[in-house]
């Protein structure tokens, strides 16, 4: 590690990713380390030294050129243990940051994105093990599409002993209002009512609901099965109240982005039939966990353009219910700055080489996913989950307050 | 609080209602009826009701509800009467004399009862707009297509309004927004709102009956201090309540922070884009709901200067506004432009020297108080497209935040001022000062005053008179 001008390290990071575009993941995540964020009420610059940089797919709009003569500490290697090892023959970096998230790669007969994040992972730990010491690492969104690969990143994780970040920036962002889920809460029922597309979105919409329902009494014991609802099959779920209307109402009641089923009117709130006639797909993954918790993730493109949160609470008289913000979906924002606290988090676990928060929330969330996709693509059949029997402890409330 | 069954009751809705108006407001009764009491009568003036204006906006949501804490909230209000100015200054599009949407007779029945004489619209708006203003199109105004469906009487002047056709005042409060049509600009290019005038009208109407009642003024009191006095003053004499101002000091933060009450503020930046006298005066709105909580309240303004061009990096160079704060308070900002629209990169505005680039055509509202407290609006059109603010406080860190404009067609911060509006009117209580809104009529008009005399700076004796407490409790949006 290099020393800062406040004698404090500077760990020297690898980063990899799929692809560096403008307006990309990579692009959102990578020019917040190197050219700083707003945080905490100033423009901060990561206690960060990108010192390495593999990107898979080049090309037309690519950045790396103009990033790289920017920060020429920053040099770009061409391959996955280059970048690690750094002409050494060795592990050279105190980190890595993998965004495998956008580019091309192959679609599966469910609609999955390939996203190689196993394979880059595999790679990563090639590495680990020949040079006999390993680092932190953070993998962007979920593990991987594959529920199998997900659970074997995570387990060499712990086989090896190096922290692991992974998931969502929704856990982290700013809330409206800006509440979390006391802990220890009896929570009955919880709901996100959020936007964007399969295999895609929803998993911002299951971590918007398991970073809050973590914090229930008794914490996580795991999801004991899955059945996703779309089309028809959704609207006779929800006349026969399968997910409860009154969390539902909480959740669109949050939203900024709530669209009028009435030219002329701006901001009112649509009747059943309105909502069917603005959402001609809707989509649910609705799953119960092994202490009976219900939850329903809802896709509902038509209706809302934002991340909505709702939970019944034992003993309260009405929902807990917020929104997870996303500023790019601001009128006029330029900034995707729901980045800034996910950023944020990768140096903390650059610097303690502790996770700040649970990976296995997003173990649990990578196979919430798989397993909505399989009940989509086994004709919404209700799916046991026994692989997710995954137990957890919440941490400290890591969502950005200051 | 929402049960399922008023839930349902609501979501069950269908088209076939909805082409029946008079199934539908019995819905709609059956939502507010949870109260005993009738519901709160409500005259609406404004200028425009066309889509997209602050009156349509606003005022709708006291006709189909808003977003509150988590729930669709109904005001156990009605709108009985409106008057559209500008339908007025096109005689074709006014309402005729005779056109009456609604009866009133008794408030067991007081969904509309449809005059015999007039075949309300057909319920979609469009057609029910085209037929009535003679205009098509997106633009086209609502007010007679509202006041069909949901059954209240437009009114060709605004005595009418408040009496709703009767002989007396027959309404229990007052929404008035004023804005801009095509009204004339001064020579110190402020905009002539005729917000005084509605004012007036009915306070003439007050005075006749003996009895007022709570009125709302969206946005400045008028483009003249001393109008604005004399309103203020009148409310005081008639002990009527009276609020006024912009959405933006009610609106969600980001962060959820306020400054602590009898803070000691050393100096505050905020930051605001748009022409002059126009958003400048929601930021100065912003700014001043923070710094009126400052150790001894608010005691007034001493003197104001509008610095345009150089003068205003000039003035930043001098440590007349600081840097750091203009930095902490872009800090907060999710829209810089400049390189990051081009490809989304993250920029330190104020350290990379890169604002005159941006910004073709600053300008500053040097504010000085009477306590000593300094504050500066920087409006960086080009820089920044939210409005945020930082001050620095003695013995704490330094507090900045963005006020929330969350996106349009929803605008829901206007539901954050719709929910104080409604607690003035069933409370009787205005929820914060009306005095904010006297000071930052007067330091908007002082500026533009400065601007006129070539950006001199301007002492302010009569902005010294403006002094008020804050609300002990935070008034914005958090629940």
């Amino acid at each position: 590690m290099t020393q800062t001008s406040s004698g404090s390290a500077r760990p020297k990071i690898a980063v990899l990713a799929n692809i560096y575009k403008a307006r990309l993941h990579t692009q959102h995540i990578v020019d917040r380390i190197l050219d700083g964020y707003g945080w905490d009420g100033v423009f901060y610059h990561a206690r960060l030294e990108v010192v390495s940089l593999f990107v898979e797919e080049r090309g037309e709009g690519d950045l790396v050129p103009e990033r790289a003569q920017r920060h020429p500490g920053m040099k770009v290697y061409d391959t996955i243990s280059d970048a690690l090892m750094r002409g050494t023959g060795k592990l050279a970096v105190d980190g890595v940051v993998y965004i495998g998230e956008q580019g091309i790669y192959p679609q599966n007969e469910k609609g999955q994105t390939e996203y190689p994040r196993y394979r880059f992972f595999e790679e990563i730990i090639d590495v680990f093990r020949s040079s006999g010491r390993s680092v932190p690492v953070y993998v962007d969104k979920h593990l991987s599409w594959n529920w199998d690969f997900a659970k074997a990143m995570y387990d060499a994780s712990r086989v090896m002993g190096f922290p692991l970040m992974a998931g969502s920036s929704a856990p982290v962002r700013w809330r409206i209002p800006s509440i979390e889920m006391p802990l220890g809460s009896p929570v009955a029922e919880a709901m996100c009512v959020a936007f964007g597309g399969l295999d895609s979105y929803d998993i911002h919409a299951l971590e918007s609901i398991q970073c809050m329902v973590e914090r229930r009494k008794g914490a996580e014991t795991g999801v004991a099965w899955m059945q996703a609802y779309r089309g028809d099959e959704f609207w006779k779920a929800h006349q026969r109240q399968v997910w409860s209307m009154e969390l539902f109402k909480a959740a669109l009641c949050r939203s900024h982005m709530l669209r009028s089923a009435r030219q002329s009117f701006t901001d009112v709130y649509p009747t059943l039939d309105e909502m069917r006639d603005l959402v001609k797909d809707p989509v649910a993954y609705h799953y119960r966990h092994l202490d009976g918790l219900r939850c329903t993730m809802m896709l509902m493109n038509g209706l809302v353009a934002d991340f909505n949160f709702a939970a019944a609470i034992e003993g309260q008289p009405r929902p807990l219910s917020t929104q997870m913000y996303a500023s790019r979906l601001a009128e006029g924002a330029t900034l995707e700055n729901y980045f800034n606290p996910l950023v944020h988090y990768i140096e903390q676990m650059m610097l303690t080489r502790k996770e700040p928060y649970p990976v296995e929330r997003t173990l649990l969330t990578t196979g919430l996913l798989c397993a909505g996709i399989d009940s989509l693509f086994q004709g919404q059949s209700r799916l046991q989950t026994p692989q997710l029997a995954i137990r957890y402890q919440p941490n400290d409330s890591t969502f950005r307050r200051n | 609080m929402l049960t399922r069954r008023r839930f349902l009751g609501y979501t069950a809705l269908t088209p076939a209602m909805l082409a029946c108006r008079p199934l539908l407001r019995a819905g709609a009764a059956q939502e507010r009826s949870e109260s005993s009491e009738p519901p709160l009568r409500l005259a609406v003036i404004g200028s425009t009701y066309r889509p997209g204006s602050n009156m349509q906006t606003i005022a709708d949501r006291f006709l189909v509800g808003y977003p509150h804490e988590g729930d669709w909230h109904i005001p156990h209000i009605q709108i009985v009467s409106m008057y559209v100015e500008s339908l007025q200054r096109e005689p074709e599009l006014a309402p005729p004399p005779h056109r009456t949407y609604a009866a009133h007779g008794s408030q067991e029945d007081w969904h509309p009862k449809v005059a015999q004489s007039v075949q309300p619209p057909a319920p979609t708006e469009t057609h029910t707009t085209a037929s009535v203003s003679g205009e098509s199109g997106a633009m086209a105004d609502l007010s007679a297509a509202r006041a069909s469906e949901f059954g209240f009487r437009l009114c060709a002047n605004i005595p009418e309004a408040l009496r709703c056709g009767g002989d007396h005042l027959a309404v229990d409060a007052v929404l008035a927004i004023a804005e801009q049509v095509d009204y004339p600009r001064n020579d110190r290019g402020q905009i002539l709102y005729p917000r005084y005038d509605f004012f007036q009208q009915c306070v003439e109407v007050f005075e006749d009956e003996g009895r007022a009642v709570p009125y709302f003024n969206h946005e400045s009191l008028s483009f003249s201090f001393n109008e604005a006095q004399s309103m203020v003053a009148t409310a005081e004499r008639l002990k009527f309540p009276l609020l006024a101002g912009s959405s933006l000091p009610v609106t969600w933060r980001m962060p959820d922070v306020d400054i602590p009450l009898d803070a000691h503020i050393e100096e505050a930046v905020m930051v605001g884009m748009g022409p002059l006298d126009g958003k400048d005066f929601d930021a100065l709105e912003a700014m001043q709901c923070m710094l009126e909580r400052r150790k001894g309240g608010e005691t007034g303004v001493k003197a104001v200067q509008l610095l345009e061009g150089d003068d205003v990096w000039a003035a930043g160079d001098s440590g007349r506004w600081s840097k750091e704060l203009l930095s902490s308070a872009l800090s907060r900002s999710d829209a810089i432009f400049g390189l990051t629209v081009l490809d989304g990169r993250p920029q330190d505005l104020v350290a990379g020297g890169v604002l005159p680039q941006l910004v073709k055509d600053p300008a500053a509202y040097c504010i000085e108080y009477i306590d000593g407290t300094r504050a500066t609006l920087l409006m960086l059109t080009g820089a920044s497209g939210d409005f945020t603010f930082a001050a620095r406080v003695a013995g704490s860190e330094s507090i900045s935040t963005q006020f929330f404009r969350s996106p349009a067609p929803n605008n829901t911060f206007s539901a954050c001022l719709a929910a104080k509006i409604e607690q003035m009117f069933t409370t009787r209580v205005a929820p914060y000062p009306v005095r904010r809104t006297l000071l930052t009529s007067g330091i908007l008009e002082a500026g533009l005053i400065s601007r006129r005399r070539l950006n001199e700076k301007i002492e302010t004796p009569h902005l010294a008179a403006v002094k008020y407490d804050p609300p002990a409790e935070s008034q914005y949006a958090r629940a």
